[in-house]
């Protein structure tokens, strides 16, 4: 829609304009009003703030970090009930946050952007939503998570089931599955989390597994009230344990990222877990992954073995041929019926591609420079798009340690980041070409050498196997790599010299 | 036939997809079977439904240690279809009167100590030990059983469901025989010494020892049902000549053996091979059942039901 059109809004500019009203959109605002920087707009494309967490509701819906890690440093809660905690616990927190920190005077609700566009003239981004207003920001942050669409599988004749058909990152809660025969297609984070839920109340349910995943014990217990007031009375307690849970997950990296002995002994525990609930060996053959554990995400569960052998569930390996009005037939040539399907295929991954056309230095199109993989410096800026910041942008999901922990860094890269832009009066501050190239070699020659990039099939690679979405690394590594603004990799232009870079 | 592209038999595969649903198994056509068919057919179909089914299970181990993605995809979708044949043939016999309402068939003891081994050490062969024996299992005794099959059972559901299955199997061959060529390809001499190494395995020692006596029992049951051995033995040479068309095929130690063992099953004059295993036959004929641990749970994954 073009920014002229009657119905279109000009907003007046903001200083950093944020897209997402999730964890890392409203991390952000929180960092940037700390500092003093106020004017601020945050577009949600919902009605409600929580990314993620407001969406994945689905029955069982949990953090697979334990809750003092995944949360933010700067505002940690003593009260969380459970060591891992359920993604209505979390959404809580994130509302408690938005109230806390009185961010909602920033958010627009029900704003989807559609197109963003850098004003080279104005030295603005001009964000158009899909109801034609234009909202104008000096900088803006892609805060629009990287897994926030639902993705649908390939299948053939997914449009022909005539019964309901649920997404786990778009639950019906007004679907009642009691008594119901129901379908449980994928079997990643978010299917080893309802099914068993499913297993209570359904009167029949089939799960259909391409590949199993590695899954380790989850050592899942309620907080102690003793626990709780000793958080609230010394906090000190806290963070110490949120250091401790930090350095527990750095070690982790050792098994998951890079192939060690700690990678065998780790596929052993994973072994031993699944022998210890599955008695029959042919299940645990069919269970039992047939690839490197870390080279897909490596899930904790104590519920989802058992499940699976409760009388009333089916674990189906056999590959899926069709869907059909009906129900699904798979390849031993036998259609098995449902009344619901539920899709836990995951997400639609942005990592060859933006989710919306954004327009840099002289129009040109990053949705086209990253079709053949995502790459950017730092995993924050891309050249050519200046005063642009991603979070969770190329080459910075973590495989061992909480989101939460990699994101602070990069909020406080962007953070500091603006308060360069304004204390200096630039204009434009844009990542030099060769910069984001060394970064880029010194990242994938890195990631040739990790568990991703040993041979299976994952999210995290393009479909070409190129890794434009792990960080090669620890944590803490990460966090050196964000801790320094480098203003040598960068083109700065003033406000006043506005045709020329220096 | 020339070496097939994988990635394309793949595809060809994907889209050639069927299910029992799409037979009508109350279809007119089962009084064809006559009275004296009846007994033999019944014995007939339930070992053909369980070489299917141990076939399926083959698959599935070979599945395990594809040298590459493609292949370990085919093997997968093999393993699906050939369990896809145990249950149309199920059907079959459900159509035919065969079977009580969840009845499985009782499988020989041959076929119990082969089901016994593939559960126990099939995943932990090497692919191509699999890859060369199944050929000869498909070509034939899958070849000469359904041959047999049709030339003398005049129902057309039994036609129209041999039809698929017949598209699956030249499918199977076709890829069986590509990849023995594959093996082939390289250098002889270490896949010979490689090859004594693994022959040396007691676990592949056992599997021989409930493959031999099983072609030998499959023999003895054909004689019983009225068809000419020769036919078996004519399915049987038609493995050494395709797997021996090219240089590759011929290269590979596996199909040589198979080649050679087969030559001494077609021959019954060959007394120092026939004379042990037949006796083997007869051992395994009385063991009691009782002695067999319970049956692995895959085996119960069959079902003549075409929705579940």
């Amino acid at each position: 829609m073009k920014n002229n059109q009657p119905l279109a809004q000009q907003q007046p500019p903001a200083d950093a304009l944020i897209i997402g009203a999730g964890f890392a959109g409203l991390g952000t605002a929180i960092r940037l009003q700390q500092q003093g920087i106020r004017n601020i707009t945050i577009l949600e494309r919902s009605d409600d703030v929580g990314g993620t967490w407001r969406d994945n509701q689905y029955p069982g819906a949990a953090c697979d970090i334990p809750s003092n890690l995944y949360s933010f440093s700067f505002a940690q809660n003593p009260n969380w009930s459970r060591s891992f905690s359920g993604s209505r616990e979390i959404l809580e927190y994130i509302h408690h946050l938005v109230n806390h920190f009185n961010l909602r005077q920033y958010i627009r609700f029900n704003q989807n952007v559609s197109n963003l566009a850098w004003d080279q003239d104005k030295g603005l981004w001009q964000a158009t939503t899909t109801d034609g207003d234009v909202f104008s920001g000096r900088t803006t942050v892609m805060a629009q998570g990287p897994l926030s669409n639902p993705g649908w599988p390939g299948i053939v004749g997914i449009e022909d089931f005539e019964g309901k058909k649920l997404h786990s990152a778009a639950w019906d809660h007004d679907y009642d599955l009691k008594g119901k025969r129901i379908a449980v297609i994928g079997t990643g984070a978010s299917a080893i989390q309802i099914v068993p839920e499913l297993a209570k109340c359904a009167d029949k349910l089939t799960v259909f597994q391409r590949t199993p995943p590695w899954i380790m014990p989850r050592p899942d217990f309620t907080t102690p009230d003793w626990n709780k007031t000793l958080f609230r009375k010394a906090p000190v307690s806290q963070t110490a344990v949120r250091k401790a849970l930090y350095l527990a997950h750095e070690s982790m990296a050792l098994a998951v990222i890079w192939n060690s002995p700690l990678t065998r002994f780790a596929e052993r525990l994973g072994r031993w877990h699944l022998r210890k609930q599955v008695p029959d060996r042919w299940l645990r053959r069919q269970l039992t992954p047939d690839y490197r554990m870390g080279c897909k995400r490596i899930l904790v569960s104590n519920d989802y073995y058992p499940a699976l052998q409760k009388p009333n569930t089916k674990l189906i390996t056999w590959p899926i041929d069709r869907i059909s009005e009906n129900g699904i037939r798979t390849v031993e040539g036998i259609e098995h019926q449902f009344d619901c399907i539920v899709f836990a295929t995951g997400f639609e991954v942005s990592n060859a591609g933006t989710p919306f056309p954004i327009t840099g230095i002289g129009g040109r199109s990053l949705n086209e420079e990253w079709k053949r993989g995502a790459q950017a410096y730092k995993s924050i800026n891309v050249s050519g798009y200046p005063n642009l910041f991603f979070t969770f942008g190329p080459n910075s999901g973590p495989g061992h340690n909480s989101a939460l922990v990699y994101m602070e860094s990069q909020m406080d890269y962007i953070v500091r980041s603006i308060r360069t832009i304004q204390s200096l009066k630039l204009k434009a501050l844009d990542v030099r070409q060769s910069a984001q190239d060394d970064h880029n070699r010194s990242i994938q020659s890195r990631l040739a050498k990790t568990n991703w990039n040993s041979g299976c099939q994952s999210w995290y690679l393009t479909e070409d196997g190129f890794n434009a979405t792990m960080y090669p690394g620890f944590a803490t590594q990460y966090a050196k790599q964000m801790a320094d603004l480098e203003l040598e990799d960068y083109r700065l232009l003033a406000e006043e010299a506005a045709s020329e870079t220096v | 036939m020339a070496k097939i592209d994988l990635d394309n038999m793949l595809e060809k595969i994907k889209n050639t997809q069927w299910s029992l649903s799409d037979v009508d198994w109350d279809a007119p056509g089962a009084e064809l079977i006559t009275p004296e068919q009846w007994p033999k057919l019944k014995a007939f179909m339930a070992d053909l439904m369980w070489i299917e089914h141990v076939g399926a299970r083959a698959f599935a181990a070979m599945a395990k240690k594809a040298p590459d993605d493609t292949l370990r995809q085919i093997y997968t979708y093999f393993h699906a279809e050939e369990q896809r044949h145990a249950n149309a043939e199920m059907a079959l016999m459900k159509r035919w009167g065969m079977l009580e309402d969840g009845e499985l068939p009782e499988p020989n003891n041959n076929l119990r100590l082969v089901i016994e081994w593939l559960d126990r050490f099939a995943d932990d062969q090497p692919v191509y030990v699999l890859g060369t024996v199944v050929p000869m299992l498909e070509i034939a005794l899958d070849g000469a059983l359904c041959k047999f099959l049709l030339d003398t059972v005049d129902d057309p559901v039994c036609h129209q469901a041999f039809e698929l299955i017949n598209g699956d199997e030249a499918r199977h061959l076709g890829v069986g025989f590509s990849v023995m060529e594959m093996q082939g390809h390289g250098k002889t001499y270490i896949e010979l010494i490689r090859m004594t190494a693994q022959l040396m395995d007691p676990r592949l020692i056992l599997g021989i020892a409930s493959y031999f006596p099983l072609l030998n029992k499959m023999r003895d049951n054909i004689v019983e049902m009225g068809l000419p051995e020769e036919k078996l033995y004519e399915a049987m040479r038609k493995f050494e000549k395709i797997g021996g068309r090219t240089g590759d095929g011929r290269r590979n130690p596996w199909f040589q053996i198979i080649k050679h063992h087969g030559r001494f099953v077609v021959d019954r004059k060959k007394r120092f091979y026939h004379a042990p295993i037949d006796a083997l036959v007869k051992v395994a004929d009385v063991i009691p059942k009782k002695a067999f641990p319970a049956v692995p749970s895959w085996v119960k994954e069959i079902t003549y039901h075409p929705t579940a």
